[in-house]
């Protein structure tokens, strides 16, 4: 481990949250807090998906929820701005919640089988919310702007989307380097064996589910808030939950950099592409991006540097 | 080989800036005297790709057209248009990245109606006219004063027309049952409105009112249903692929009711195209038509014929079009490029466009325009009001043909 | 509640169950036999479909003679494709993720190459006997939900004695259940899983011809039917050919019975509920073991 490590984390993270200073154009922050938004979905995917390699195919369906407990809240209780942005925590924790109650019985079920469990949850909570009026319905919700210049408005959202990721990292790094995370590892690389060494498998992994849906619930009420009118649609589609896994593995599954990588280069590819090629052009790039990462680095991006970096 | 992974870091770091970078150019440099940019996104891959690029096409065809004329305000016009892959957040961020970034003179109007309903407000804020079709009713009253709807796609009154001419037909030849089958989202929902308007005052009892969400991959129980409880009227309130799976139904079990009525699944040119005889006699409504006479849309008709081969201009090319001449007409009447004066000018004003000419209200919508549709022969034909009618409608519905 | 309405809707179900059963099969075979979780198997449906499509439009030919001449020429490309993109991914320490992340591109590529090919616009697949039915009493039997059905299980039929029946399917499930003893006896692993992806590739051209027949598709449908793949393999057990078809039945049974019964707004969410519910207490899918 380079000394100067932390040092410069430290730096990188002082520059992002000065970066609103020096007066950047509002698509750049909004550009950086979807940027932001993406790290901090695969990153806490990463903790029962890379860490646990139990494969979540539903994580959208957390961030979704989050995103309408935080509109939902806004609008029954008529929350300010501000405080709509604070409601995004205990949307967290409702999502969070979920995951406990949902958790427990999927645990159980390995390898694809859970994989497609999750993905069925996906669906069921996407159509709970479409069908049933009270909890956003068919139509969506709109909530209240701030009252603020948009420069600032997106500023404080961009900011608080990096305080998140900020908390999401940090917690990201405690977990890989602590006896939870090596826990986590030990399930993914023999969960029968982790089980006889006295590793309590079940505690572990429902403790990283529900941990990895908090954030994400958090993010989807941030998210909610910067769209200002959120749909169903626009939450929890199954390319969302797709794309969290796949920025994960792209960059690494089961490290801390991996997510981090995969989520910064697709994000930025993606929007690079739509803006100097031709739509379909720009499509079949990016897919491309897949197949030749893959085949040169079919164990993810980090694992590559790292073998070469020896 | 110790110091190779700060070494990475530090690489990355440095790629994300370059990145960032090449992001932060605008895409076009332009300054004063040089074209107007008209900029926002589409949805021009994924699943809203083919409306998208029909809107496309109808701004692209009004560009040109305007631009052999000398443009607007005497300066060329050209587009910046962003692909947000059916995605609402990326409408969102396209749209901020058109005002923000590229510093388009203009801003243009997006589909579906959930992105339409998220870039509302970010035009309002931005205090930037938005022309679109808007998100039906529910958008339109939320209080935004730059967004305009010319003509707006409003399921609430899709189906005026339509009633309009039933209302026409002697009382003991209506249909007295009705089967609604809704899709589950903001078009099929806002079509509900005038269905339970009109049935209450034309004595046609809802038998059947249900929803269903999307994918809807068999409709044989839809079918089944109504057929057994007897309705003599099919409301379809839906898309084109719910659409084509119900009327392949209804012909397969043999259902025929006096008349099948369709969202907004019968107006996508694939309809006629794909369905043939079999998408025949669905009544639907339109607030567009390439057969009404304002000025326009001869020379539209011209154009898809020669270079799509189709009879009549796609609604949604219609809709670019229309939308875009909204604006030029604002444009000329402020007289500069002043988006609150191009308001203004708007809710002051009349606008004639190839819907015909309409002035706003308050909430930016015009006064309802609603035409009904019949598909005779393969053919989209006008049945209401009276005076734009084409064709008289054929109704009952003949029975399926083996 | 009413026998007709929840015989018909019974019916239909089971067949576009069986419709999925034969989409889904190449999917649970690559990923049983070769751990490549193929993301991209509903675009090659959706090639097939399309081709299906313009052969019908401008030649006139049958999309049941389709799907059979689908079968070898996807069956080549898919050659083709393995030695190019699935061979140099084997050395992977996890090929079910590297495959995930490579086909999901490959996905990609194939949709927008279509959308390019044939537009974004809707098409349907019309032969004469489209919106026809069998009518025997009360009961009407859809041809085009027949012709899928017939051509699913032929599909799977065949599909499933290939694999019992002859050397180069022994070969495959040695492959599968003991790599390293099919090795010694001299099965050449990498032949034998280019044989069984294309062979996969090619039931998934003929399933998506079927499923075009029942419903509309543009060039995003294979995200849709991905979902659809996901289920049946999963429900069926992973690798299981005859499981596969009893999920396809599964399936189509309970959205059957739930169109009768739910109001239809309930039936999507009901049926994917009951399917977690299913998982949960039979996480291996029907069989208790697996195995073809």
């Amino acid at each position: 481990m380079n000394k100067y490590y932390p040092a410069a984390l430290a730096i990188l993270i002082i520059l992002l949250a000065a970066f609103p200073a020096i007066g950047p154009e509002v698509y750049y922050l909004s550009f950086m807090f979807s940027v932001f938004m993406y790290v901090i979905l695969a990153s806490s995917w990463n903790f029962i998906g890379g860490y646990a390699g139990y494969l979540s195919f539903g994580h959208a369906a957390f961030f979704g929820i989050g995103a309408f407990a935080t509109a939902k809240m806004a609008t029954v209780f008529q929350l300010p701005p501000l405080l709509t942005m604070l409601a995004s925590i205990p949307a967290g924790g409702i999502a969070a919640l979920i995951a406990l109650i949902v958790g427990y019985p999927c645990l159980k079920i390995r390898g694809p089988y859970f994989s497609v469990v999750t993905l069925c949850f996906a669906f069921v909570v996407d159509l709970a919310v479409k069908n049933i009026e009270y909890l956003g319905g068919a139509e969506g919700l709109w909530m209240k702007f701030m009252d603020l210049p948009e420069k600032t408005a997106r500023t404080i959202m961009y900011e608080a989307m990096l305080l998140l990721m900020v908390i999401t990292l940090a917690a990201s790094w405690f977990l890989g380097r602590s006896r939870f995370g090596t826990g986590l590892t030990a399930i993914r690389s023999d969960e029968e064996v982790a089980e006889t060494m006295a590793v309590p498998t079940a505690m572990l992994k429902i403790k990283a589910f529900v941990l990895s849906a908090f954030f994400p619930g958090v993010a989807g009420g941030l998210f909610a808030y910067y769209l200002g009118y959120i749909h169903a649609d626009a939450v929890f589609s199954i390319n969302i939950s797709i794309l969290i896994v796949l920025m994960a593995m792209f960059g690494g599954g089961g490290t801390w950099l991996g997510p981090i990588i995969g989520a910064v280069i697709l994000t930025v590819v993606n929007e690079g592409l739509s803006t100097f090629a031709q739509a379909e052009i720009a499509r079949i790039i990016y897919g491309g991006l897949f197949i030749v990462v893959t085949i040169f680095m079919p164990n993810g991006i980090i694992d590559f540097f790292r073998k070469r970096g020896g | 080989m110790k110091v190779k992974r700060g070494n990475f870091f530090s690489l990355l770091v440095i790629a994300a800036i370059i990145c960032s970078f090449t992001l932060m150019t605008p895409a076009v440099g332009f300054s004063a005297g040089k074209p107007i940019v008209i900029g926002g996104s589409l949805p021009l891959t994924g699943a809203y790709a083919e409306t998208g690029q029909w809107i496309e096409k109808g701004m692209r065809f009004w560009a040109d057209e305007i631009n052999s004329k000398g443009g607007m305000l005497g300066r060329t016009v050209e587009f910046k248009i962003y692909d947000d892959q059916s995605d609402v957040g990326k409408a969102v961020t396209f749209a901020e990245k058109a005002i923000t970034v590229d510093k388009v003179d203009l801003l243009f109007g997006g589909y579906p109606g959930t992105a339409a309903r998220a870039v509302m407000p970010v035009a309002e804020k931005h205090k930037f006219v938005y022309v679109s079709m808007g998100g039906h009713m529910k958008s339109f009253e939320q209080g935004y004063t730059y967004s305009f709807g010319a003509p707006p796609l409003m399921g609430e009154w899709w189906y005026e027309g339509f009633f309009h001419w039933l209302a026409t037909v002697p009382a003991d030849k209506r249909p007295k049952r009705a089967a609604v089958y809704t899709i589950n989202n903001p078009v099929g929902l806002s079509l509900m409105d005038s269905i339970n308007r009109w049935t209450k005052k034309l004595n046609i009892e809802i038998v059947i009112n249900e929803k269903y969400n999307a994918p809807l991959t068999d409709a044989t129980a839809l079918i089944v249903k109504a057929k057994q409880s007897r309705c003599d009227i099919l409301f379809a309130n839906g898309f084109f692929p719910d659409g084509v799976t119900t009327m392949k139904a209804a012909k397969a079990l043999g259902y025929n009711p006096k008349a099948i009525v369709q969202g907004i699944g019968s107006v996508v040119p694939a309809w006629v195209k794909e369905l043939g005889k079999d998408g025949d006699y669905v009544f639907s409504g339109t607030c567009l038509s390439g057969q009404l006479s304002y000025p326009g849309n001869d020379k539209l008709n011209a154009y898809v014929k020669k270079t799509y081969n189709l009879n009549e201009y796609p609604l949604y090319f219609g809709f670019g079009y229309s939308w875009m001449q909204t604006l030029e007409q604002a444009v000329a009447g402020a007289k500069v490029l002043d988006q609150t004066k191009i308001r203004d000018w708007l809710k002051a004003n009349k606008v004639n466009t190839i819907a015909g000419p309409m002035t706003f209200d308050k909430r930016g919508l015009p006064e309802p325009i609603n035409f009904g549709t019949q598909i005779i022969n393969g053919k989209v034909e006008l049945i209401s009001p009276k005076n734009v009618q084409t064709k008289e409608p054929v109704y009952p519905k003949p029975a399926w043909e083996k | 509640m009413d026998a007709v309405l929840i015989f018909q809707s019974l019916i239909s179900g089971i067949m576009m169950g069986m419709v999925y059963a034969l989409l889904g099969v190449g999917f649970s075979l690559t990923w049983g036999v070769m751990h490549v979780i193929h993301i991209s198997h509903g675009a090659f449906g959706l090639l097939g479909a399309y081709a299906a499509y313009s052969l019908l439009q401008y030649f006139g030919v049958d999309p049941i003679a389709s799907a059979a001449m689908s079968v070898p020429l996807l069956f080549l490309m898919a050659c083709g494709l393995y030695q190019l993109l699935i061979r140099p991914i084997t050395r992977a320490k996890n090929i079910i993720m590297a495959s995930m992340i490579l086909t999901f591109g490959l996905a990609i590529i194939l949709e927008n190459i279509m959308a390019l090919i044939w537009k974004a616009d809707p098409r349907v697949l019309t032969p004469a006997y489209s919106s026809g039915a069998l009518i025997v009493g009360p009961f009407y039997f859809q041809y085009p939900h027949l012709v899928g059905f017939g051509l699913s299980l032929v599909g799977i039929t065949a599909l499933y004695l290939f694999l019992k029946k002859t050397y180069t399917g022994m070969a495959v499930r040695a492959a599968w259940q003991q790599p390293e003893a099919a090795r010694l006896y001299g099965v050449n692993l990498f032949q034998i899983s280019m044989i069984t992806f294309a062979l996969a590739v090619s039931t998934a051209g003929a399933g998506g011809i079927c499923l075009a027949l029942l419903n509309s598709f543009e060039p995003h449908s294979h995200n849709l039917w991905l979902i659809y793949l996901f289920l049946v393999v999963i429900v069926g057990g992973v690798g299981n050919v005859i499981g596969t078809a009893l999920a396809g039945l599964i399936i189509g049974v309970i959205t059957g019975l739930s169109m009768a019964f739910l109001p239809f707004q309930w039936v999507n969410l009901v049926t994917f509920g009951l399917l977690m519910v299913f998982l949960i207490f039979r996480p291996h899918g029907i069989f208790k073991q697996e195995g073809l």
